[in-house]
């Protein structure tokens, strides 16, 4: 390196500054020598790094698990039992005929203390929320401004019928889900609050305070449940947690909330209004009763997967260590550069 | 055009997507790349507006009128001064010198730099003023314009007179004018069709072959793409049913979701997707791509330190910036001799006299040798520091007459002698040692005869009989006597010959004849005897050769008169002879050069270019194989190979050539088909032996390496498409090639034989114009700048000063590059991928309608905004190893050679790990969210969990970026921080604003309602995790059990500092004070240069340790700002460790 510098000239000539010198100017940026961590994944820092993600993950999964299995839920598919017997093969005709249903009763054990608030759930199954033509389906100006009434687009086709245009139009709101429940417990009437089971931002500003439901569900085809017409959108919370689309075919949604607590052993009486038609494409509808942790409802999911993962983790960091007291590789040994290790060797 | 149809087709209704989504980052990339080639056009066309301003005197109404270049017209007259280019094929009328003569230099075309003359008509001469030349009055009949320099045909009708025209009359464009005032001369050909230009092929647009298999990529996005949607919509197809009462599909159905046509649903739902999974093709790979090249090129090749020369005071120049990764991939480089590997400069070197060495200079070859053996040579910093051009030589023994002290000091006068008397050179200007000038045939005869002017024998004038030389010290120290020698004869040098004599007669009447030419010659003709001398002289004639030095040997004869006056008779009569004079005057000389008395040897520098053999060594270590293609003759190049390391001894060397006694004898026969025809069968069969050579040394794997020398006839019929592939296969065999005697046309076309027969990569390098071909032919051509002639750099893409930078340029620039560009574009296709597959599983859990997981603006901004920034940092600040150590280990370079980082291996191997990943968003964050999220007991929708699910998405893919870097600068920081911070600052203001124009509030407050739940952390904390789990075990697993050549270099380094700045310790001695300052603090320890990321945070940390040092630090705002910055940092590195 020394001697090919001995041609260049002394310093003497090039200290003084040449007005035209092409000479570019020295920075560490156009030399390419920002100073910069270099990071080698050495098996010690590979080691360490599984330890450390085994050693956090562990706990926190073991948490979320706790948190999880705290959480007491009742679960009820409901949907073929509140058929009568004589419409067994017919379904859908029967929850499609006019005409009141005789309610169906079902019996809840509480198996473990629920502490209040117990929420209350529906969950359908097979049921396209997502779907395309489903989730556009409705006009978010028309829903929160009383004077865009008249804004349907993209709401067909229930945007409007014979006698106008509907409020609140399209798909979603036309599908509606109508099953009621009523839940009693030794005969005691348990009340549920049907009150704050929606998001706020969603009452404060997505739908109007002063827009009443007009023309709804009174064309030909009934989709599903009706609105109180002197009731605000902003209130109609089964509404607006309906019309917060779920992101996959089954999903839960909240009824509302019981604000008593069950003590183990209570039996639950719940009469069930069956109106909603899932029937037409096999869907399941279930009654859901659970209690929240900090984590929400009832999810294994995220304890398992952080076990797993931080398990995982400590398992490749012991065998990872296992392979490095038993066969070793030098770091930065010259003789497994390729061009050392000859043509014979892989 | 692509994402053309994808934004017109966004405007469908078929769209799931707002079109504004679609269109803003197209017309954002759209017009960056705009901006990019206007601005590389317009400095194109201000080179080409220098070359056609160039301004030329051209004849009108009677006056020389200044008109730039690109109006002149065939069949003006004009006026080129000395040293001037020719501005066209011009016809010689007159000329200033007498016999209307003119010099000229045709370096550009031929890299020969012996001035060749060039005679006009006779008829002619006397136009050289304007009031005649504008009387000139003719017509010239001509062929085509063609594309052979060396030949021209042509009539001259003047008042009815016809005049033939050959070359000699032809002033051909791209070369120069010398010692000639100046001539005049008609155009003939311009522009397009002069013969330079014919040579030159069209300009070839050149795009790096890692982008053509980047089309490859592409293309496979595609298919990947379609297959997606066509499974998508053959689904949507199926899954379209009336039961689904709820979507409303009873009446008035629009074709999309018309269950009664269900075809027509696959059909249109085919369109929906393909919109929707646009993402997959990158949209901003080309720009960013584009960008980070035009960045490494203007500012880091541009700009390098290391490639400025300092005596031309050029810096290197990317011409253009499509090609810097190809850099990193060059497997052949084929280099121009003159120039190039040399400075086309002959220094007298060494001489051998009587037995005895002198001369104490050493070789480049040689210090190459000693080097690599670990022997320190003293630094011989005292090369005479007025030492003359062309002589380059320092011996205290003979210098200044101390020769006369010698042992041989009789041999030594002969020596000297013969070295001033027995040449063609003509003396011109001022007759005294420092002025004088010497006009040589090859610059070889001027050093020779310098070298004898230095020895005390000054040539200072030629008349036809008579040479005067100013001798001194030869009766005794310090006198100085002017004598004059009588030229008898001189039987000329030619390449049969290889040799020259000169019969000359003392003033007291000795008759000498002085002789020097090949030693294989000279040997054959030597008189019995003195066999020592002989031996030792060969010896040294040997050890010239071997340090790549030129030989020459010369002897004498002395000659009796009688015996004289009788050869003379016959050398007159063959001199007269009307038939086959040249083979007579052969024979005759051969009468009387024998029975010569060796005297020595000269050695002679072929002066090349610094660091030529280093740099050689270095790239063939890289796995680059150089070829030399040049127009020299054969010796010449062969020398030149062994002066750069290209051959040595030990090297098995196969020979075609066409200067054998069969061809020879053929063409005298003089029939051109059957001349064709032998030589053709003859090369063929040269070649097959070579060929079955080659096979047997290949068997065995310890053979010799292999060195090919072809010329340029041979080659000419070897290019044949018959025995092309032979040539190649026997030519891919040899570690070096050198082709010599070739035209620029075939330069070209071993360029692009090897271009597409053997599909490597190939790089040209060369200086002058006769190299454009060549340079253009090849994937990259490199012009060597900084001298006159500029055609090599106007054709080039890359120009460098000096041939050493090869090694900057390929083994750091392109290296980095090409491993960044494999990044940049794997790192592309990566998020790409992994983005649109979250998508895709989506699909399914939709009925295959085709809904949209995120928002419009979330899938469109992802490529343009929250992934970009880091990768371009990547693109840019990505370094595996420094670049001293890219040179300490050539081989390192092999990488790219093989093309390790771009495989279809490593394409796989990141699809895979991005469908792992993809497969971990999507169910990971679906599957936790199915249950309420907070203990309110609300239950999430749509667009809270594909909020979530990106900005899982955002954070994995940009810390899956620090993971695959090698150097983290705290531009990574601030590239990936600010990608995610930017993401969520926009979630921020999209999600709290609500406008009255918006379409739909998805969005809206959504990532308040999501941070306000706990399930949010732990799941952020969770996905990239498990997400990047994989890549980090493959990662770790890579390194430990098969660890690539760079990564080991990295370990072997990891604890010295960055080594390069050692390095750059030399230029520090050139810095202004300014920069030195900033120099000097760059030298301090710095918190960032550490791994662990440790801060310091005294305040006056720089500052005292610069004042330590001398240097006065200014306290700046940003040094606090940086501070701030790096003690933010550990907490992402730590992330990045996972």
């Amino acid at each position: 390196m020394a001697s090919s510098s001995a041609g260049g000239p002394g310093s003497g000539d090039a200290a003084p500054p040449r007005r035209n010198s092409k000479r570019p100017k020295y920075s560490r940026f156009t030399q390419q020598e920002l100073p910069a961590c270099k990071p080698i994944l050495t098996p010690r820092w590979v080691i360490s790094a599984f330890l450390l993600v085994g050693i956090v993950f562990i706990p926190i999964g073991v948490i979320s698990l706790f948190a999880s299995q705290d959480v007491v839920e009742i679960v009820d598919r409901y949907d073929s039992v509140c058929i009568p017997k004589n419409f067994t093969n017919d379904k859908v005709k029967y929850i499609q005929s006019p005409g009141s249903k005789p309610p169906c009763h079902r019996i809840l054990n509480v198996t473990k203390h629920m502490k209040q608030p117990i929420y209350v759930y529906y969950q359908l199954d097979n049921f396209y929320q997502n779907h395309r033509r489903y989730v556009k389906s409705r006009n978010d100006k028309q829903l929160r401004d009383p004077s865009s009434e008249n804004d349907i687009s993209g709401c067909k086709p229930e945007d409007s019928n014979s006698r106008g245009v509907i409020v609140p139009c399209g798909l979603i709101a036309w599908s509606l889900f109508n099953d009621t429940y009523n839940f009693s417990h030794n005969n005691q009437q348990l009340k549920v609050n049907r009150r704050g089971i929606s998001w706020k931002s969603d009452r404060d500003h997505k739908f109007g305070k002063d827009v009443f439901p007009k023309n709804f569900q009174s064309g030909g085809l009934i989709g599903g449940g009706k609105l109180a017409y002197n009731v605000s959108l902003s209130e109609q919370e089964d509404l607006i947690v309906w019309m917060r689309t779920a992101a996959l075919p089954t999903f839960r949604k909240l009824y509302g909330k019981i604000e008593v607590d069950l003590q183990k052993g209570d039996v639950i009486n719940v009469t069930l209004g069956n109106y909603y038609n899932t029937y037409s494409f096999n869907g399941k509808k279930k009654l859901v009763l659970s209690t929240t942790s900090w984590l929400g409802g009832k999810n294994d999911f995220l304890g398992i997967a952080y076990l797993t993962v931080g398990g995982l983790c400590f398992f490749l960091a012991l065998s990872f260590t296992l392979i490095y007291l038993i066969k070793p590789r030098q770091l930065g040994d010259p003789t497994f550069l390729s061009w050392n290790r000859g043509p014979g060797g892989h | 055009m692509y994402f053309l149809m994808v934004s017109i087709l966004s405007a469908t209704p078929y769209s799931p997507v707002h079109p504004v989504t679609n269109v803003v980052p197209l017309s954002l990339v759209l017009l960056v790349s705009l901006i990019k080639e206007a601005f590389e056009d317009w400095k194109r066309f201000q080179n080409d507006m220098a070359i056609n301003n160039t301004l030329v005197d051209v004849l009108q109404d009677q006056r020389w009128e200044c008109i730039p270049w690109k109006r002149l017209q065939v069949g003006d007259i004009v006026r080129v001064k000395q040293d001037g280019f020719f501005p066209a094929d011009l016809l010689l009328l007159a000329s200033t010198n007498p016999d209307g003569v003119c010099y000229i230099e045709t370096a550009n075309l031929d890299g020969e730099t012996n001035l060749k003359i060039r005679k006009a008509l006779e008829r002619t001469w006397d136009y050289l003023t304007p009031d005649k030349a504008c009387e000139f009055k003719g017509e010239v009949q001509c062929e085509q314009p063609n594309n052979s320099l060396y030949t021209f045909t042509g009539n001259l009708v003047m008042e009815n007179q016809t005049l033939p025209l050959s070359p000699n009359q032809l002033l051909l464009r791209g070369c120069s004018l010398k010692n000639t005032q100046y001539i005049v001369g008609a155009v003939i050909f311009t522009g397009h069709e002069t013969k330079v230009m014919m040579n030159s092929m069209n300009v070839p647009s050149k795009r790096s072959t890692l982008e053509r298999k980047l089309d490859k990529l592409i293309l496979t996005l595609f298919g990947t793409l379609f297959t997606m949607c066509l499974i998508g919509a053959i689904g949507s197809g199926v899954f379209i049913n009336k039961k689904y009462y709820f979507l409303g599909l009873e009446k008035g159905v629009e074709d999309q979701f018309n269950p009664n046509n269900r075809f027509l649903v696959t059909l249109l739902t085919m369109l929906t997707l393909l919109t929707l999974y646009s993402t997959i093709i990158p949209i901003s790979l080309y720009v960013s791509i584009e960008m980070i090249k035009f960045i490494q090129s203007t500012q880091f090749i541009n700009k390098d330190l290391n490639m400025y020369h300092v005596e031309t005071n050029t810096p290197a120049l990317a011409r253009t910036s499509n090609l810097n990764e190809e850099l990193g991939q060059v497997e052949y480089i084929f280099s121009d001799k003159t120039g190039t590997l040399t400075r086309n400069l002959m220094e007298f070197f060494k001489c051998s006299i009587g037995g005895e060495i002198y001369g104490t200079g050493v070789t480049e070859i040689e210090r190459g040798i000693a080097e690599r053996n670990g022997i320190k040579l003293q630094e011989e910093k005292v090369t005479n520091a007025a030492h003359e051009k062309g002589f380059n030589f320092d011996d205290e023994r003979l210098m200044r007459g101390a020769w006369r002290n010698e042992a041989n000091s009789d041999a030594c006068k002969e020596f000297f002698r013969c070295l001033a008397i027995c040449h063609t050179v003509l003396p011109e200007g001022d007759e005294s040692p420092e002025k004088i000038k010497y006009q040589a045939a090859s610059p070889d005869e001027a050093a020779l005869v310098i070298a004898a002017k230095n020895f005390g024998f000054f040539f200072y004038r030629r008349t036809p009989t008579m040479v005067y030389v100013r001798e001194s010290h030869v009766e005794r120290m310090g006198k100085i006597q002017d004598v004059p020698y009588e030229i008898l004869n001189v039987l000329e040098f030619n390449s049969t010959r290889k040799r020259q004599s000169v019969v000359c007669r003392y003033p007291d009447g000795r008759l000498v004849l002085y002789c020097k030419g090949a030693d294989t010659v000279i040997y054959e003709r030597l008189a019995v005897g003195n066999d020592n001398l002989k031996k030792v002289t060969r010896e040294h004639l040997e050890q010239f050769g071997a340090s790549g030095l030129r030989t020459l040997c010369l002897a004498y004869r002395d000659l009796a008169p009688d015996m004289y006056e009788s050869w003379n008779e016959k050398f007159i009569q063959a001199k007269s002879s009307l038939r086959d004079r040249e083979k007579k005057l052969d024979e005759v000389a051969e009468l009387i050069e024998n029975n010569l008395v060796l005297i020595g040897a000269t050695a002679i520098e072929d002066k090349l270019q610094e660091g030529v053999p280093n740099c050689i060594e270095t790239l063939s270590r890289a796995g680059i194989k150089i070829w030399v293609l040049t127009g020299d003759k054969i010796e010449t190049a062969i020398n030149i190979a062994y002066a750069c390391n290209l051959m040595n001894n030990e090297m098995k060397q196969f020979i075609i050539s066409s200067e054998t006694d069969a061809i020879r004898e053929v063409e005298e026969r003089g029939d051109q088909v059957e001349i064709a025809r032998f030589i053709k069968e003859e090369v063929k069969k040269e070649l097959k032996k070579c060929i079955d050579e080659v096979q047997q040394y290949f068997h065995n794997v310890s053979g010799p390496k292999l060195a090919l020398v072809i010329d340029g006839k041979c080659l000419m019929y070897a290019l044949d498409p018959s025995l092309r592939v032979m040539l190649l296969t026997l030519s891919l065999n040899c570690a070096s090639v050198v082709c010599c005697r070739v035209s620029p046309l075939q330069k070209a076309q071993v360029t692009s034989l090897v271009k597409k027969g053997a599909r490597k990569i190939t790089l040209s390098i060369g200086d002058g114009a006769n190299d454009v071909s060549m340079i253009q032919a090849a994937h990259i051509g490199v012009g060597i700048s900084g001298l006159e002639g500029m055609q090599a750099v106007m054709a080039s893409d890359f120009a460098i000063a000096q041939f050493r930078f090869l090694k900057d340029l390929l083994l750091v620039h392109g290296r980095w590059s090409y491993l960044r560009i494999c990044k940049v574009v794997t790192y592309f296709f990566y998020k790409n991928l992994t983005f649109t597959l979250t998508q895709f599983w989506f699909t399914f859990n939709t009925g295959f309608s085709g809904q949209r997981f995120y928002d419009d603006w979330f899938q469109s901004l992802y490529n343009v905004i929250f992934t970009s920034f880091p990768v371009i940092i990547l693109g840019l600040f990505d370094k595996d190893v420094s670049a001293s150590l890219s040179k300490r280990y050539p081989e390192l370079y092999k990488e790219g050679i093989r093309n390790v980082f771009f495989k279809w291996r490593v394409v796989a191997i990141w699809a895979f790990f991005a469908v792992y990943q993809s497969l971990v968003f999507y169910h990971f964050v679906t599957t936790s969210s199915s249950a309420a999220q907070s203990s309110s007991g609300k239950t999430f929708g749509l667009w809270d969990v594909s909020t979530m699910a990106f900005t899982c998405v955002v954070v994995t893919v940009n810390l899956r970026l620090l993971m695959m870097c090698n150097s983290i600068t705290r531009w990574h920081y601030i590239g990936v921080g600010g990608s995610i911070v930017a993401w969520f600052l926009f979630i921020f203001l999209y999600s709290g604003l609500m406008t009255k124009h918006d379409r739909q509030e998805n969005i809206y407050w959504v990532i308040y309602i999501l941070m306000s739940t706990a399930y949010f952390y732990v799941t952020l904390l969770l996905v990239p995790v498990a997400a990047l789990l994989g890549d980090f075990i493959y990662q770790g697993v890579q390194r430990w059990f098969f660890p690539y050549d760079y990564q080991i270099v990295q370990e072997i380094h990891s604890h010295e500092p960055d080594d390069s700045r050692t390095e750059l310790l030399e230029i520090g001695n050139q810095l202004t004070p300014e920069e030195a300052r900033s120099y000097a603090i760059s030298q301090l320890p710095r918190e960032l240069s550490k791994h662990t990321g440790f801060a310091f945070d005294s305040p006056g940390y720089e500052s005292f340790f610069a004042s330590q040092l001398g240097i006065k630090a200014p306290q700046k705002a940003w040094d606090v700002a940086r501070r701030a910055c790096a003690r933010s940092k550990p907490k992402v590195s730590k992330k990045e460790k996972r």
